[in-house]
This record gives C-alpha cells, sequence and structure tokens, in this order.
C-alpha cells in the first residue's frame, strides 16, 4: 500500500483513540459508581446519627 | 418600543460617559493598539512593500486585541461595585440591557477603528484618502459586530475565575466570520477593489451583525438571572 | 444489557467496515491508497458535527425545561465531539500531506470550519469546569453553545466565499468519495463505516451520559452534605432577650 504511513497514522490514532476513551470511560463509570455509593452510605449513616440526637 | 430604545441609549450613553471619565482607561487601549501596529511593523518589517500587503490583516488584529480590553473594562467596572447586579433588578428588558451595552461597545470599538487608520496608513506607507468611505463603513459594521458578540461573552465571563483568558477564548472563533469579512473588505477597499467583492463582504458583515445581536439580545437574559 | 448488545455490535461493525476500507475496496485512482483515509475522516466530522448539534439543542432544552438531566446530556456529548473533531482534523492533515502536499489548506472550507468547531467545543469545556454552580454553569453554557451553533454556518459560507475569490488550486476536494458519480464500492464503504461510527457514538453517548448523571448526583449530595455540616457545627445561640426576662 502506498502511502502506508499516513494510512495507520489515520487509522491508528482514530480507532485507537475511540477504543482508548471507550476504557477509559468504562473505568471513569466504575470508580464513579463505587463514589456515590459511598457517598450514600455515609448520608444514611449521618441520618441515622442525627434521629439518635 | 421607542422606550426602549430610549432606555438602552442612556445605558450606552452611561457607559460612554465613564469611559471617558474613567481614569484614562480607554486611552490607555487606543495607545495599546497603536502599540501592536507599531510591533507588528518591527516584527514584519522593514520592507514596507510586505507591511503594506499585511497592513487590512494587522489592522483587524489591533483592533480585536484591543476590542477585548474594551469590551471587558465595559463590565468589568460595574461587577466589582455589584452595579451590574442593581441592573439586572431594574423591570428593564434585558435584551435593552444588552442593546446598550453593545451600543457602547460598538461606538468604542468604532473610535478605536478610527484612530488606528491613519496610524496604518503612516507605518505601513499607505494612502487611505481615495478609500475613506468603504473603509469606515468597514469599521462601522466591524466595530459593531465585535461589540455585539463581545458585549455578550464579556457578560459570560465577567465573574468567572480566570476570565482574562476565558473572553478571548471563547470569543475569537466566533468572530472569525467578521475578521475575514473585515479583512477582505479593507483590502479590497485600499486596492480599488479590481474585483467589485467589496459588496459582498460588507454585506457578510452587516449579516455578522444583524445575526449576532439578535443572538446575544436573545441570551443576554439567562446571563444576568442566576 | 441491551447497551453491552450496542457496544459489542459497534466493535464488530467497525472491524468489518475497516477491514473492508483497508484491504478490500480498491483504490482510487487519483488519490491512490490515501483515499482510503476519507473512510475514517469523514465518519469522524460527521460525528463531531453531531455532536454539537445535540450539545446545542440539550443546551436549549435545559433553558426551557430547567432539567439539569438535559445539561448533563449536553455536556456528554460536548465531550465526545471534541474527540471526534479532533480525529477528523487528524484525518484530515494525514490526507492532505500525501494528496495535497501540505497538511493543511487554508481554502478548504470544511477543514478550517472543522477546527474553528475545535476551538468552540473546547470553550464550552473550559467554560463548563470554571464554573461551579450547577444550575449557573448549565444556563450559562447552554447559552454559549447555542451562539457557537448559530456561528458554524456562518463560517463555513464566509470560508467558501473566501476561497471562492481567491481561486486556490484545490487539487482534488477531501469529500470526493461523496461525489454522486463515485464507484459504488466506495459509497458502500464509507455508509458502513459511517454507520459503524455511529453506533460506536450512541454507546460512547449512553455510556457518557451515564457518568454525567452519577456526578450530578455525586455533586449534589456533597453539597447538602457541606450544608448540613455547617449546620450541625454551629452551636445554638440564646436570645438575649428571652434570657434577660426570665431572669
Amino acid at each position: 500500500m502506498e502511502n502506508a504511513g499516513f494510512v495507520i497514522a489515520a487509522y491508528g490514532v482514530i480507532l485507537g483513540g475511540t477504543a482508548l476513551y471507550a476504557a477509559v470511560l468504562l473505568r471513569r463509570l466504575s470508580a464513579a459508581c463505587k463514589a456515590l455509593l459511598h457517598t450514600r452510605r455515609g448520608a444514611e449513616g449521618t441520618a441515622r446519627r442525627d434521629e439518635d440526637t | 418600543m421607542s422606550d426602549e430604545l430610549r432606555l438602552a441609549w442612556a445605558i450606552a450613553r452611561k457607559d460612554a460617559l465613564c469611559e471617558l471619565r474613567g481614569r484614562q482607561a480607554a486611552g490607555s487601549t487606543l495607545f495599546f493598539a497603536a502599540l501592536v501596529l507599531l510591533l507588528f511593523g518591527f516584527a514584519l518589517g522593514p520592507d514596507t512593500r510586505r507591511l503594506a500587503e499585511a497592513a487590512p490583516g494587522l489592522l483587524w488584529l489591533a483592533v480585536v486585541f484591543g476590542g477585548l480590553l474594551t469590551v471587558a473594562r465595559l463590565h468589568q467596572l460595574e461587577a466589582e461595585d455589584g452595579a451590574l447586579d442593581e441592573l439586572a433588578r431594574y423591570p428593564v428588558e434585558r435584551r435593552t440591557i444588552y442593546l446598550g451595552k453593545a451600543l457602547a461597545g460598538g461606538m468604542a470599538v468604532i473610535v478605536l477603528g478610527a484612530v488606528l487608520l491613519p496610524v496604518v496608513g503612516v507605518l505601513y506607507g499607505i494612502d487611505l484618502a481615495p478609500a475613506a468611505l468603504p473603509l469606515a463603513l468597514t469599521v462601522l459594521l466591524g466595530g459593531i459586530g465585535f461589540a455585539a458578540v463581545g458585549t455578550f461573552y464579556a457578560a459570560v465571563t465577567v465573574r468567572m475565575r480566570a476570565r482574562e483568558v476565558m473572553l478571548p477564548l471563547l470569543m475569537l472563533p466566533v468572530i472569525a466570520p467578521l475578521l475575514l469579512g473585515a479583512v477582505e473588505a479593507t483590502a479590497a477597499a485600499l486596492s480599488g477593489d479590481p474585483f467589485g467583492e467589496l459588496g459582498a463582504w460588507l454585506q457578510l458583515l452587516a449579516g455578522f451583525d444583524v445575526v449576532m445581536l439578535l443572538a446575544g439580545a436573545a441570551g443576554y437574559g439567562y446571563l444576568l438571572e442566576e | 444489557m441491551k447497551t453491552r448488545i450496542l457496544g459489542l455490535a459497534a466493535v464488530v461493525a467497525l472491524a468489518a467496515a475497516s477491514v473492508n476500507a483497508l484491504f478490500m475496496v480498491p483504490a482510487d485512482l487519483n488519490q491512490g491508497d490515501a483515499q482510503r483515509i476519507m473512510y475514517v475522516h469523514v465518519p469522524s466530522a460527521w460525528l463531531g458535527y453531531l455532536s454539537f448539534g445535540v450539545t446545542a439543542l440539550g443546551g436549549l432544552a435545559y433553558l426551557w425545561k430547567h432539567d439539569l438531566r438535559l445539561d448533563a446530556l449536553a455536556h456528554a456529548a460536548a465531550e465526545i465531539g471534541v474527540m471526534f473533531t479532533a480525529f477528523a482534523i487528524w484525518g484530515g492533515m494525514m490526507w492532505g500531506q500525501p494528496v495535497w502536499g501540505v497538511m493543511w489548506q487554508w481554502e478548504d472550507p470544511r477543514l478550517t470550519t472543522t477546527a474553528l468547531l475545535l476551538a468552540l467545543y473546547v470553550g464550552y469545556l473550559l467554560f463548563r469546569r470554571l464554573t461551579d454552580d450547577p444550575r449557573r454553569r448549565a444556563s450559562r453554557a447552554a447559552v454559549v453553545g447555542l451562539v457557537a451553533a448559530v456561528d458554524i454556518p456562518i463560517v463555513h459560507f464566509s470560508v467558501e466565499w473566501w476561497r471562492g475569490l481567491h481561486q486556490g488550486p484545490t487539487i482534488g476536494s477531501p469529500e470526493r468519495v461523496l461525489d454522486p458519480a463515485a464507484p459504488m464500492q466506495f459509497v458502500i464503504a464509507l455508509l458502513t463505516m459511517l454507520a459503524a461510527f455511529t453506533l460506536a457514538w450512541a454507546w460512547l453517548m449512553v455510556r457518557r451520559y451515564q457518568l454525567a448523571r452519577i456526578e450530578l448526583e455525586t455533586e449534589e449530595r456533597a453539597r447538602l452534605g457541606r450544608i448540613s455540616a455547617a449546620r450541625r457545627a454551629a452551636p445554638a445561640t440564646p436570645a438575649p432577650r428571652a434570657e434577660e426576662g426570665v431572669g
């Protein structure tokens, strides 16, 4: 393939970049999920403490 | 309807008076823009032919730099004193405030352009006299367009962190067509309009002005309310 | 579960369409193998503009309904859109070097408009990051996005005018692959790539929107948590007049 370098550079960055973004997105999603569950449990704990006082 | 215009004019007058009395800030901006033109001379000279060719672009870049400072200042002073919140509480249509401020900004940028034209003439060796009318029209339309966009984004960034960089960052992509039109119109005017394109570029500028004034007026209200 | 199927479908479609575009479709007569880059450049540009449409419309819908979920949608679309727009410019540059001999051409209205789109996106995202209050951020970002959306057709139009007046030597336009006279294989290759990319976009949008919703809730809880913590920390101050009355 002539100009193979440019073709590979184009496909590599575009498809590879999309895949990379997808992977990072999934990681961000799981981290955010965990953080939210943690916050929710923390809020429940505080609410119970508030009821006791 | 005419009440609104009178109100807008009142706001514009107030801003203009602030500019004129405001501790020489307006004058400093004019001087800064002229300084930019001088520096372009160092950057692109000493061949006057090259400078003369680049003159329309350099002129409008200087107007843009000076204009950025101007529109930012017109919102900054009020924001610091809390006057912007006061203004927002008046029973006035938001778009009237916007028109008033855009009018003031427009006048300031037009004055800036008008002052810079002779500076360009002298520094880059260009005879402006034969093109006086089209140049005046270009400065008029360009100034209005810049102020229409600038007034909007100045209100957007007025209380932001990093506002000094956010105003140009948000504004400059939007005024790319204005810059294009103004530079092409200026170049056409100075070269005697060999291809008859001056009218087309002025129309582009006018169209841009109308669209941006409408968009700015429509959106300004959302910027003042919390 | 449905999202996972969508994701899988996107991966399969992209793989198949890419293999087709790279190895099965014949090379262009004039542009050679470099023309294959168009099969990733055009879909990227399409998704960049599509995403911006979602951002602008999401903002408009927010101004109407004041539902922060619409703002979350706009934000998600902007982040994905900026990525595809950057890809589009990269693809354009990789195509430009072998075909034009240069990576950049001022007179190509698509390239310059896309570059400005990138600038508008970056501005929008930076603006969001520097504004803290969620409601203020949502309404202001909506307006910023809308003004930017209004600007894009103006930019495209003016650059086209610019090119027309300067009569530059346009040695082949990047969009020749969209030429109605193009061979069927080219058209099919492009359409399949377009479909595959759009599937991927849909999956990314769903996931990014989910993330935005979670971040929204986390942010809101943190804010409420700070408020209630402040209330608990402040000791009850007895009214002096009442004390004196009793004493």
